[in-house]
């Protein structure tokens, strides 16, 4: 049985887009990344899943039960960070735990007190005084405190200091060891791709990658830098499976976005050819091999050129091409394609 | 409901014990002074010709010229500073949950806790009886001790007090009911609250108005104010039991529609 099954899963809110047919299978000790942009309908998803909103079509279910008929149930095992925290001013992180061990039946201190202590955490302040780092430590306290068979977080480290997201994330791992179930929220590609097992990207409220990390990782574009010799002109036909993304004189090149040019050093752009990768490079490297480059730099696969693919309509990017003596080769809709 | 019991004494514990301070330094003061006040009020009718009407509205019966010592404690129990008081913790009790709580995005902390939503409206409803129970008290103890220091003849028996507080109570439970309903279907606390002041306005001002207006007098029937008569009750010496049981259906009926709403809809906080 699957900890966290949805299927068809559909919700609107009136005229504004809502999450659209979300099928999702989380397994036990799993930690798995829910990826997407703001407003893409992770935190819709994840608020049926909590029992707040209601499906309009398909079914949420977790350990087994309806969310929203059981939700109850169902949170008694469950940890819950929401994605803009907002507490009681008047709360204080020992007066959270006293109310939670009330509802929860058994007391939370001892282990409230110990991840306290290991998130630098005052347990008499209120929040009213408090940072929002410090208030997202709070919730996360509560939330880990009850030792939950399921921890979902929404973006949960917004507002945290890199020592403390380092913290968290071996918290995680921890609980994950313990065959404990994470949903772990985000829009920050680096932390899903460095926690996780498997990976749904979530996009205008539909899933449009489901997918291990493993496997989506193979199928992750490489970035490779050419830098030509002095007077050297690019090679005129590149091998197959290569996408030109920038080569200096010649013309209809362009960069798919104005970013894949930063990487470049700015006095370097009339020497450098940016390419893609995709698969396996095995042949372009035996022909890169016969080649008289001055310099290649062949990067990893990228799940973030991945990522970014998935979003590009969402993208507000400056798509020109840069003044001087770059030239325009427009490859976004030929993926994989000599230009 | 240990937990939620304490989330609610956490919150609202300081406005409360204010609430109650309140209502009994002023059914104190107004005890002690109102007779006196009043003593003099046919020069007030006399100067001030819609003084009277208001009165009228006010008391449910006409005072004549001259305010007879129980139409004095009949006008301390409808006194607009104990009206005030009492509803304005009503309205800052009622509509914290779900609307505050929806409203300052506390409520997903909330109702993500292993609890049904029925055991947090009843938390509330609790609250609510606990807090209004303990705020009556406090404003029936004002007058009581006031009392001790007022002539004997202008004194309100003992029994004639706790049948006006009875019919006080009743509107406490109905104005309670109503806000409990408008804060369940709201997302915006100021949105719910504001409705219910409206509704007590409304009251206020139909009461008012039927004194002159026969169209007013038709429809007096909608006003809550319309089943709280401090000075019949006084008069006759007996329960309002109609005008109670009224008030009652209406909270029970809006309380009831409340949790109803409040356990079938979406909460959104975003």
């Amino acid at each position: 049985m699957s900890v966290i099954e949805t299927s068809g899963l559909t919700m609107s809110y009136g005229a504004r887009r809502g999450i659209q047919d979300v099928s999702l299978q989380i397994e036990a000790g799993e930690i798995f990344g829910f990826l997407g942009p703001n407003g893409a309908g992770k935190s819709t998803t994840i608020r049926i899943l909590m029992g707040l909103l209601r499906a309009s079509a398909g079914r949420a279910c977790i350990f087994g039960m309806d969310c929203w008929k059981s939700g109850a149930l169902i949170r008694r095992d469950v940890g819950y960070v929401a994605g803009d925290v907002r507490l009681y001013p008047w709360l204080t992180l020992n007066r959270g735990l006293k109310i939670l061990s009330q509802i929860h039946g058994r007391s939370l201190q001892s282990e409230g007190r110990q991840l306290a202590e290991r998130f630098r955490l005052e347990p008499d302040l209120s929040v009213r005084k408090m940072s929002r780092g410090n208030r997202q430590k709070v919730a996360l306290v509560l939330a880990l405190a009850t030792r939950p068979w399921l921890l979902i977080l929404d973006e949960p480290t917004s507002g945290l200091d890199p020592l403390i997201q380092d913290t968290l994330m071996v918290c995680l791992r921890d609980l994950a060891a313990e065959g404990r179930t994470i949903l772990f929220s985000s829009h920050t590609l680096s932390e899903v791709e460095s926690l996780c097992d498997r990976i749904a990207m979530i996009r205008g409220g539909s899933i449009v990658e489901y997918d291990s990390l493993t496997s989506l990782k193979a199928r992750a574009p490489r970035r490779i830098q050419i830098l030509l010799a002095p007077d050297q002109v690019p090679p005129a036909e590149w091998p197959d499976g290569v996408r030109v993304l920038w080569q200096p004189q010649q013309s209809g090149g362009q960069p798919s976005t104005q970013r894949d040019l930063l990487s470049i050093p700015p006095g370097l752009l009339s020497q450098t050819c940016l390419l893609e990768v995709t698969g396996q490079s095995s042949e372009f490297l035996k022909w890169i091999a016969g080649q008289e480059f001055a310099d290649v730099t062949i990067g990893a696969p990228s799940l973030d050129i991945l990522f970014r693919g998935c979003y590009a309509d969402d993208e507000d990017e400056n798509r020109e091409a840069p003044a001087g003596d770059g030239t325009a080769i427009d490859t976004s809709a030929q993926s994989g394609a000599v230009t | 409901m240990r937990g939620l019991l304490s989330k609610i004494v956490a919150e609202v514990l300081w406005p409360v014990l204010w609430f109650c301070l309140g209502l009994f330094v002023i059914m104190g003061l107004l005890t002690a002074l109102l007779p006196k006040v009043l003593g003099n009020i046919h020069e007030v009718f006399d100067n001030m010709p819609l003084v009277k009407p208001l009165i009228t509205a006010l008391l449910g019966v006409d005072p004549g010229n001259q305010i007879s010592a129980q139409l004095s404690q009949a006008f301390l129990w409808t006194h607009p500073t104990l009206l005030t008081l009492l509803w304005a913790h009503e309205l800052m009790y009622c509509s914290r949950m779900p609307a505050g709580e929806i409203d300052r995005g506390t409520a997903d902390f909330l109702l993500c806790q292993p609890v049904t939503r029925v055991q947090i409206f009843l938390a509330e409803s609790i609250g609510w009886l606990v807090s209004g129970a303990v705020i009556l008290s406090c404003g029936c103890a004002g007058h009581l001790l006031a009392s001790g220091f007022v002539h004997p003849e202008m004194r309100l028996p003992f029994r004639s007090a706790l049948l006006v507080l009875g019919n006080l109570a009743a509107v406490y439970l109905a104005v309670g009911g109503l806000a409990f309903l408008l804060s369940a279907c709201s997302d915006r606390r100021g949105r719910a609250v504001g409705i219910v002041f409206a509704v007590l306005l409304l009251s206020f001002l139909l009461n008012f108005l039927a004194q002159f207006q026969e169209w007013a007098k038709s429809i007096s029937w909608l006003s809550i104010m319309e089943y709280y008569r401090p000075a019949i009750v006084i008069q006759s010496g007996l329960f309002p039991t109609s005008d109670v049981q009224t008030l009652l259906g209406l909270a029970a009926f809006s309380w009831t529609t409340a949790l109803v709403v409040f356990h079938r809809r979406s909460i959104c906080t975003v």
